[in-house]
């Protein structure tokens, strides 16, 4: 049952930023996780200040290096479906269509998808875990056949996003409005790993919303997928993922990014699998080497140490699809 | 053993009359075996029928239950004083409130109160409230504090009988006696057979999860109750809810015309039926009692896990000597057939002359089992079907001609060895096996690179699925030649009524759009079991051929005197009633006179007994093909087939509804679902439909192929049909795992067959371990 809240809609960002340093205010983009986070009780709003009818926060344009600027208001149906995202950034557009489910690609949007909660079982139920203020990650010693294997530490989840590894291997900007004015982060520093904060996903602070994403100009001839194994075909979190960008010059990489899903707490680069193929050309060959150095260090908890091979083969098989 | 126990026709059931003709078998039908689409679809697809969760009374408040968020405890002291007094609160009831000081009866004379001080499992009801809004009510569950003794618990059942492991119950944590079976010797039996195999498996327990929640809403009117129920019987709630209450059953009205589905779930009252009726009662006024989808992972029931040992012998030439199984299974904290009938099919499928079975049933601290469509049986065949597989490895012989070797002709469990009306098991396999292309398909190369193909099989009989009195049905036939009829079984999404509807239209020429279809009402409607066992076809479409036939013989005594034709030389066609020896002598139904002066045909039909000494089940042979990714453990399945003995098919529509529904859970069984228990807490980890992950449809091949294979079993019943509605999920998970050894050649005896499981067997397999 959803508790009770106050619901405003601000027509302008200024307007929603005021809004949202009233007391326990929380932004409401799609809805898709938020409501599920107040309806199984996860966290409590006094008021939800909805981004709905901010035009400015929806659409894809061109920016002004020559690369995309994504509203974060825009669906990731809309993403999906984008020509020049499908074009340019291929990897994103793999990964948009992967997450969840089409109703919920049509309602959730990519501003939203990157601001997830946990999907860890014992986060959204009634235990009073670490990262809700109680004594420990219950993951540790329970049920964590869906945890990491990477960056634990103090918090076991997984990230939950599809969209988040892509933006990452794409060097994404997460443009962010707040009391303080306009800042921005690179995708790869928007997420917060455990063993710095284990109470927070995102470097958001108070009364900041994510408002645009932006994904450079791709160099000629980069290449980019995104292959998720995940428990059912559709409307599944990742197990095991990666986003793959790799640009070939002469037929051999002279730029990789390889970025994994499903295994870590954050969107989990893994630069020593990078340095493998750079140099190299790209080939069955290369991309196992890669795939194997992908894996090393994992440190699996009790019940997954399955990830480490599908790991594996995941990252194989997004490298093999670049082919 | 006479009769196998029937546990989900556990309460005694009145007697009915005998019909009064035993009509031919139909030779041409009309109406029955076209496809037809469902009488109701339009009104289930747009919206406008209304469901017991739609329903909205004058005045109505909202209930909901205050449940035991541990796996076991004892509630020491409750305090709802700040609850009560909450906007919007009408009643709060406790265990210590005097209406609720009622007995509720768990089965084999375990009994607790309402709300009990000691919650066995989580989920168990400690508290209630209604108010003016469901949110209100919500608000004030939360407000109602409760100090609760936390229990030492056991979840796991493999651990249930372990020294030191927490009693649930006085006597300990086993439900009975160990449930023995034997016939002939099994020891000689191995010692006869050339190659022996034995293996040992686990099938995870699964949660019904129908699109329609638990629950209803109770409305009293003087002493009188009305429950509108999501149900698949609404007489089994009634009696159970006027026993409790201790009142007339002919005070208790339950409604459940339309539902959102069971599957096996929604045979049986629970305690929010109770609770409802005396908060409506405390209240004067209607309560609306509907479970959140978490709660109903809970406390509404499950398919039981099982652990599985099965040792098989046979000779070289395929002949079956010996098959042996013990079992270990939970109903969860109460009596609940935990392992009930998961051995049927080792004992009967096929022919065997030694076969010993051990069951052993325990207590845990989860929610009670209830059926779960085929109880017992997919599980069973899980371990059954891909030991078969095993020994027709072993022995070097094909897997289906291994199962056509042994096809039994008499059921040989049951006294005295009875035949089988019919035993469509040959059929099923080799036309099966013809229409799939099981030959070529074995020879199919499993492919080169990383991702493997295979294909599997496996068969089933259904213990049930004869049907079988009581059923008692009217048919009333208008003078303008629409028609009404009256029955009390449930449609539980299975197109009953459209079949039924048929039925009528086959006797009496009736359109089917001016058939009025009145049903599960007991006020109302005629008594009928609960539509489950795969019997609510050949239980009500005889009774309502019975009653057709009674209104038909009425209309051509009529017809007779204006014809001036015998009536035994009438027929009907069309609107026409007319002279089967001269077709030029007709006459519109609706244009009797004497029809129109009468206004109505009444006729009463019920359920005749089955054939004496004779069993009728329904049997099945399943066939699939899979690819599995051995870099990543995921299986697809491309393709299925499902060959039926179920006797006539009344409606082609409905029958390949049957099978695409039967084989999409099959593949939850096979490869995504399963209840997850924290082992730190005994808490439920994965309660709604992201973590407990029913198959979607892209997990379902779109190539499912219903194959009815049998004519119309002539012997069973007057229409010739049996169930299918639980032979059609009963091989699909063993078929699966068929067709994923012959993929990979690993055998997954553990469901579900998880990416995750998957990948670590192909890990193990690899590091040669």
């Amino acid at each position: 049952m959803l508790p009770n809240f106050n619901y405003v809609r601000p027509s302008s960002l200024a307007d929603a930023v005021r809004q949202l340093s009233t007391p326990n205010a929380r932004v409401h983009a799609g809805g898709t996780d938020l409501l599920g986070c107040l309806r199984d009780g996860v966290f409590a709003a006094d008021t939800l200040v909805s981004l709905s009818a901010i035009e400015e926060l929806r659409g894809i344009r061109p920016s002004l290096d020559g690369g995309l600027a994504i509203g974060a208001m825009t669906t990731l149906s809309e993403v999906a479906a984008d020509p020049r995202v499908a074009d340019r950034y291929p990897v994103l557009s793999r990964a948009v269509a992967a997450a969840a489910s089409p109703q919920l690609r049509n309602q959730g949007t990519i501003g939203g998808n990157i601001c997830q909660r946990p999907r860890c079982w014992y986060y959204r139920a009634d235990f009073h875990c670490a990262r809700k203020g109680g004594e420990k990650c219950y993951a540790a010693e329970g049920e964590n056949q869906f945890h990491c294997i990477f960056g634990g530490e103090v918090c076991f989840y997984v990230h939950p996003s599809d969209v988040a590894p892509a933006l990452v291997a794409l060097e994404a900007l997460v443009r962010i409005s707040g009391p303080a004015g306009a800042r921005s982060v690179s995708a790869e520093t928007f997420f917060v790993p455990p063993s710095k904060d284990y109470t927070r996903e995102t470097v958001l602070g108070p009364g900041e919303i994510v408002t645009e994403v932006v994904l450079p100009a791709q160099p000629r001839g980069t290449r980019g997928s995104y292959r998720k194994v995940r428990a059912r075909g559709a409307w599944d979190f990742a197990l095991a993922g990666a986003a793959v960008v790799a640009t070939l010059t002469d037929g051999r990489v002279t730029r990789a990014r390889i970025v994994l899903s499903g295994v870590a707490p954050i969107p989990w680069r893994v630069p020593a699998a990078e340095r493998v193929l750079v140099g190299q050309r790209l080939s069955a060959k290369s991309a196992a080497r890669a795939a194997a150095t992908a894996v090393e260090g994992a440190q699996p908890l009790a019940q997954n140490a399955y990830k480490v091979e599908m790991l594996r083969g995941a990252v194989e098989e997004a490298l093999a699809a670049l082919l | 053993m006479k009769t196998p126990e029937l546990y989900f026709i556990n309460e005694a059931v009145p007697d009915t009359a005998l019909p009064q003709v035993k009509p031919e078998p139909w030779a041409a039908t009309r109406v029955v075996g076209t496809a037809q689409p469902r009488v109701d679809g339009y009104e289930r697809m747009s919206g406008t029928a209304v469901y017991p969760s739609d329903l909205v009374l004058p005045d109505m408040l909202h209930a909901a239950v205050l449940r035991c968020p541990h796996a076991h405890a004892r509630v020491r002291r409750v305090d709802a004083s700040a609850a009560a007094g909450m906007p919007g609160v009408r009643s709060v009831i406790t265990g210590d409130a005097a209406a609720a000081d009622l007995r509720w009866n768990y089965g084999r004379n375990v009994f607790t109160k309402l709300f009990d001080p000691h919650c066995r499992f989580e989920g168990e009801a400690v508290a209630a409230v209604a108010a003016e809004t469901p949110q209100q009510a919500w608000d004030a569950l939360r407000a109602i504090s409760v100090d609760y003794e936390v229990l030492p618990f056991v979840v796991d059942e493999r651990r249930a009988l372990d020294v030191g492991a927490p009693a649930l119950h006085e006597g300990g944590n086993r439900v009975g006696d160990v449930e023995r079976y034997e016939r002939g010797d099994v020891t000689k039996g191995f010692a006869a057979a050339d190659k022996v195999v034995e293996l040992e498996f686990r099938t995870a327990a699964e949660i019904h999860t129908p699109m329609e929640l638990h629950g209803c809403v109770a409305r009293w009117d003087g002493p009188r109750l009305t429950i509108w129920e999501s149900t698949q019987g609404v007489y089994p709630v009634q009696q159970r809810v006027a026993g409790v209450l201790e009142m007339p059953l002919a005070n208790v009205r339950v409604i459940g015309s339309y539902m959102g589905g069971g599957f096996g779930s929604k045979l049986q009252a629970d305690k929010y039926n109770i609770v409802a009726a005396v908060l409506a009662r405390l209240t004067a006024r209607p309560v609306k009692l509907f479970l959140t989808r978490e709660e109903t992972f809970l406390c509404v029931g499950n398919r039981p896990p099982a652990n599985m040992r099965l040792k098989a012998g046979a000779r070289k030439d395929g002949t079956l000597t010996a098959l042996e199984m013990t079992c270990t299974g939970t109903g969860g904290a109460y009596p609940a057939g935990g392992t009930s009938l998961v051995d049927w099919l080792v004992r009967d499928l096929y022919a065997c002359p030694n076969v010993h079975t051990e069951l052993t049933d325990v207590y845990i601290n989860g929610g009670p089992s209830r059926p779960f469509r085929a109880p017992g049986h997919p599980q069973g065949a899980w371990a059954l079907e891909q030991t078969i597989d095993a020994l027709a490895d072993a022995i070097g012989m094909d897997a289906i001609e291994l199962r056509l070797k042994n096809v039994p002709t008499v059921s040989q469990t049951r006294e005295g060895r009875p035949p089988y009306t019919t035993t469509g098991l040959t059929r099923c396999l080799t036309e099966g096996a013809k229409a799939f292309g099981w030959r070529d398909a074995k020879r199919h190369p499993k492919g080169d690179g990383p991702v493997k193909r295979g294909v599997g099989a496996a068969a089933c009989l259904w213990v049930a699925g004869s049907g079988g009195p009581p059923s008692t049905v009217i048919v009333k036939l208008f003078a303008d030649g629409s028609a009404n009829l009256n029955m009390g079984a449930s449609d539980i999404g299975t197109g009953t009524k459209t079949v039924m509807a048929m039925v009528v239209a086959e006797e009496l020429g009736v359109a089917l759009d001016k058939i009025q279809i009145e049903n599960a009402d007991t006020a109302t409607t005629e008594y009928a079991t609960a539509s489950g066992g795969s019997k609510t076809v050949p239980t009500e479409s005889p009774a309502v051929r019975d009653a057709a036939l009674a209104v038909k013989r009425q209309l051509f005594d009529l017809a007779a005197d204006e014809l001036k034709v015998p009536a035994s030389e009438l027929a009907i066609d069309g609107e026409d009633v007319v002279s089967k020896k001269d077709q030029k002598v007709r006459k519109k139904i609706a244009e009797l006179a004497g029809f129109r002066r009468r206004g109505v045909l009444v006729g009463v039909g019920t359920r005749g007994p089955n054939p004496e000494n004779k069993v009728v089940n329904p049997f099945a042979a399943q066939f699939c093909e899979v690819e599995v990714d051995t870099r990543t453990g995921e299986v697809r399945v491309l393709r299925f087939l499902s060959a039926h003995d179920s006797g006539r098919v009344m409606n082609p529509l409905t029958f390949e509804s049957q099978v695409i529904g039967g084989v999409t859970m099959g593949i939850g069984l096979a490869l995504t679902e399963q209840r997850v228990f924290d082992r730190q807490t005994g808490k439920v980890v994965n309660r709604n439909w992201h973590d407990y992950k029913i198959p979607t449809a892209m997990d379902v091949p779109a190539d499912i192929t219903s194959l009815p294979v049998a004519p119309p079993d002539d012997e069973a019943n007057t229409t010739g049909t049996k169930g299918l509605g639980e032979p059609v999920t009963i091989p699909t998970a063993a078929a699966v795992a068929n067709a994923v050894h012959d993929a990979i050649g690993i055998r997954v005896t553990e469901s579900p067959i998880s990416p995750m499981r998957l990948v670590a067997l192909l890990t193990e397999k690899r590091a040669g371990r």
